[in-house]
């Protein structure tokens, strides 16, 4: 970092005033993008980061989604225990699934990623008993936050707006993680077998190990940005972890820029928007959806956030 | 990122701006599937919906002269997009109301959303007991569709009256709705047929691509009747393979396709190819020779509004639902929603098939479909139902 400006904390202060704005529908939005931003981030510990391109991000997503409606709801787990458990289990099965994923490089890697995500979204289908099957889970509960009507100037706001605030903390929260990670030794080892897998074997990194970590922090923050998505769509679905959910995740971070640490969260937010927006005003939205996916691909290769620092290095330089 | 979101809140706002103006009408959110697959049923579902309206709007509205107007949002067939359409509806437009989805998944998860922002939700297609499963159940969810037990049951009816049939045998998918049709059908046909044995159950699963292996260890068993309820493209895949095997000869044609198998855009996918003389359901048909008049006067209403000679059956789903809404509206004589979902509880009126209630006790309507014969008439280019029957369901709801 050149030079230091706090931005998780000018964006978390930013976004907080959302709720402000009057309409319940911006705070709704909101509370969706930080989520999806949460979600594309942690892809990015394995795409943007390790050089490691997984088609399956969607099945840690869904476990941990699955993991806190369950035991919110069923079994009645208070919120913080089912969201520190949603991402606890999600972290597990990446490091399941991971083990045999790192075996593999490129293009079979990303196949296994996928396959291992498909199996997933199988059991979630086919496990009536536990999952609710094709139907999934709804009605999932939204956390007793009546603890915040005693902090002054909150009070007054709805449950879903507190669940907001809520939200934003805890991705704040993970993207503090998420920063000192990726600045730490281990990030930088991380970006070093990216740039050059076997120079970093030969420096006597255990590249497959810490692939594998990466694997599971990825994982872990999924399965919380996953907790977090359930319970604000109220109810989980097989459809969560289905390879579509996979590829939307990855179109962020494309779209994004995977190059930057800012860059899938800004992601979200613009696919988030477009998909508002333009499916408010056809039904023809894939080809609109497309065409400007093609040329933002296309006029940004870096992504949006890659183009607007080569940008702004450019009029510095000016 | 904050110059950007504010930029989308100003684009939402500008899209917020026209509707403020007509604060007049009463406005109808529709959640429905009108991209992929799915849409091939959502899309003449949702015409359905706007020929009711534009019919109630013609006939000078609801509630002295306050216009009906639908608002569409496609639902992708995915649950979550339909949860986050439903909310962008209720929060951004300001729906009044909200009727559609159409999967399993979809409307069980919308419920809670209409729950928690106290909005009547009506489902014109869902079929899931699920829906209103007494822990589910709220007082502002309503289902004009069919169900999964009165499917199955209807089909146990059907089943029971075929002549020389001991062996009963079913083909359902792997998943919810083939799984919960299956146990309908088995557990009224043993009520209504002690003597029947159920030889094969065959589950495959769904988007199965070849049915050979199921239907060869099914006619293995050698049963004498089959009920499935593979729906939509699944059942055309299916018969496609089934038919040179011989399978439905083997039967002797006692095969009882739930899950709209008589349905005419199957007839029509299938053209000479279907299996005729099976028996098979639909919402709805465009021959029903016996059938009221307001009936007869529908179909021939839907031809010019559709412009199709033989048109689809689905639009009375959302015309049922839209009607449901309508007589909740007048009876109430009020759009606060809290109203309009008493006035519903028991609610009568008249759809194009005949009388339809909803019942107050579990907010499900009587919603049967039309069974019947599947035979090739030189009429059509495509099977068509014969001597339809419209089986009407309340005696065998629980």
């Amino acid at each position: 970092m050149t030079h230091r400006i706090p931005w998780i904390l000018i964006v978390f202060l930013a976004a907080l005033c959302v709720p402000w704005l009057g309409s319940r529908f911006y705070t709704f939005l909101a509370t969706d993008i930080a989520i999806l931003a949460l979600f594309a981030m942690s892809l990015n510990l394995l795409l943007g980061y390790t050089g490691l391109v997984s088609f399956g991000h969607a099945a840690y997503f869904g476990i941990g989604a699955y993991t806190c409606a369950i035991l919110m709801q069923t079994a009645g787990v208070p919120f913080v225990f089912s969201f520190a458990a949603a991402g606890l289990v999600a972290g597990f099965f990446a490091l399941v699934f991971g083990v045999f994923c790192v075996r593999l490089t490129k293009i079979y890697f990303a196949m296994l990623t996928l396959a291992f995500a498909q199996i997933t979204w199988a059991i979630c289908f086919k496990w009536n008993d536990v999952t609710g099957g094709e139907q999934g889970f709804s009605g999932v509960p939204l956390p007793d936050l009546s603890l915040m009507a005693a902090i002054p100037g909150l009070g007054g706001f709805r449950p879903p707006e507190r669940f907001y605030f809520v939200v934003l903390a805890l991705v704040a929260l993970s993207f503090v993680v998420l920063r000192r990670i990726v600045e730490s030794p281990f990030g930088r080892m991380l970006t070093v077998i990216r740039e050059n897998p076997e120079r970093a074997e030969f420096i006597g990194l255990h590249v497959r190990r810490y692939e594998l970590a990466a694997f599971v922090l990825a994982g872990l923050f999924a399965g919380l940005a996953g907790a977090l998505f359930g319970i604000f769509n109220r109810g989980v679905f097989p459809d969560l972890l289905y390879w579509t959910k996979s590829a939307e995740v990855l179109i962020m971070t494309l779209l994004g820029g995977m190059g930057s640490f800012w860059g899938p969260a800004v992601g979200a937010l613009v696919l988030t928007l477009l998909n508002q927006q333009i499916t408010a005003y056809t039904q023809y939205w894939p080809l609109v959806l497309g065409s400007v996916l093609i040329v933002l691909l296309f006029v940004f290769p870096g992504g949006i956030v890659g183009a607007l620092s080569a940008a702004a290095r450019r009029l510095r330089r000016a | 990122m904050r110059v950007r979101r504010l930029l989308g809140a100003a684009c939402a706002f500008a899209g917020v701006l026209p509707f403020a103006a007509a604060a007049q009408d009463i406005k109808v959110g529709f959640p429905m599937i009108l991209s992929g697959p799915g849409a091939l049923s959502g899309e003449p579902a949702l015409r359905g919906a706007e020929m009711l309206v534009e019919e109630v709007n013609a006939a000078g509205g609801v509630l002295n002269g306050r216009k009906l107007r639908l608002i569409a949002r496609d639902t992708k067939g995915a649950a979550d997009e339909a949860v986050r359409v439903a909310r962008e509806m209720i929060l951004k437009d300001e729906v009044n109301f909200l009727v559609g989805t159409f999967t399993s998944a979809e409307g069980p998860a919308v419920s809670p959303i209409a729950k928690e922002n106290q909005i009547v939700f009506i489902a014109p297609v869902t079929k899931t007991d699920q829906l209103t499963a007494p822990d589910k159940l709220h007082p502002y969810v309503f289902r004009t569709a069919s169900t999964t037990t009165i499917e199955g049951r209807s089909a146990a009816e059907l089943a029971a009256k075929l002549p020389n049939v001991k062996r009963v045998a079913t083909m359902t998918q792997d998943y919810a709705y083939g799984q919960d049709t299956a146990k309908a059908f088995l557990d009224h046909l043993k009520k209504l047929r002690p003597d029947i044995e159920v030889v094969d159950q065959q589950w495959p699963k769904l988007g199965e691509a070849d049915y050979t292996p199921f239907i060869n260890a099914q006619m293995a068993k050698k049963p004498d009747a089959v009920f499935s309820s593979l729906w939509g493209g699944h059942f055309v895949t299916f018969a496609k393979q089934a038919k040179p095997l011989g399978y439905f000869d083997a039967i002797k044609n006692n095969f009882i396709g739930a899950g709209e198998a008589g349905a005419i855009e199957t007839a029509k996918a299938m053209g000479s190819d279907y299996p005729a003389g099976i028996w098979a359901n639909s919402y709805d048909i465009s021959n029903w020779e016996s059938g009221p008049q307001s009936h007869k006067d529908y179909i021939a209403r839907l031809r010019k509004f559709t412009k199709d000679e033989n048109p689809s059956s689905w639009p009375i789903t959302g015309y049922v639902a839209m009607q449901a809404l309508v007589a909740g509206i007048k009876k109430a004589n009020s759009i606060d929603s809290d109203k309009v979902a008493k006035a519903l509880l028991d609610i009568t009126f008249d759809a194009p098939t005949g009388q339809i209630t909803l019942r107050g006790k579990d907010h499900n309507a009587n919603r049967g479909q039309f069974w019947g014969l599947m035979v090739m008439d030189p009429k059509y280019p495509f099977a068509v139902m014969a001597e339809a029957n419209y089986l009407e369901p309340t005696k065998f709801m629980d």
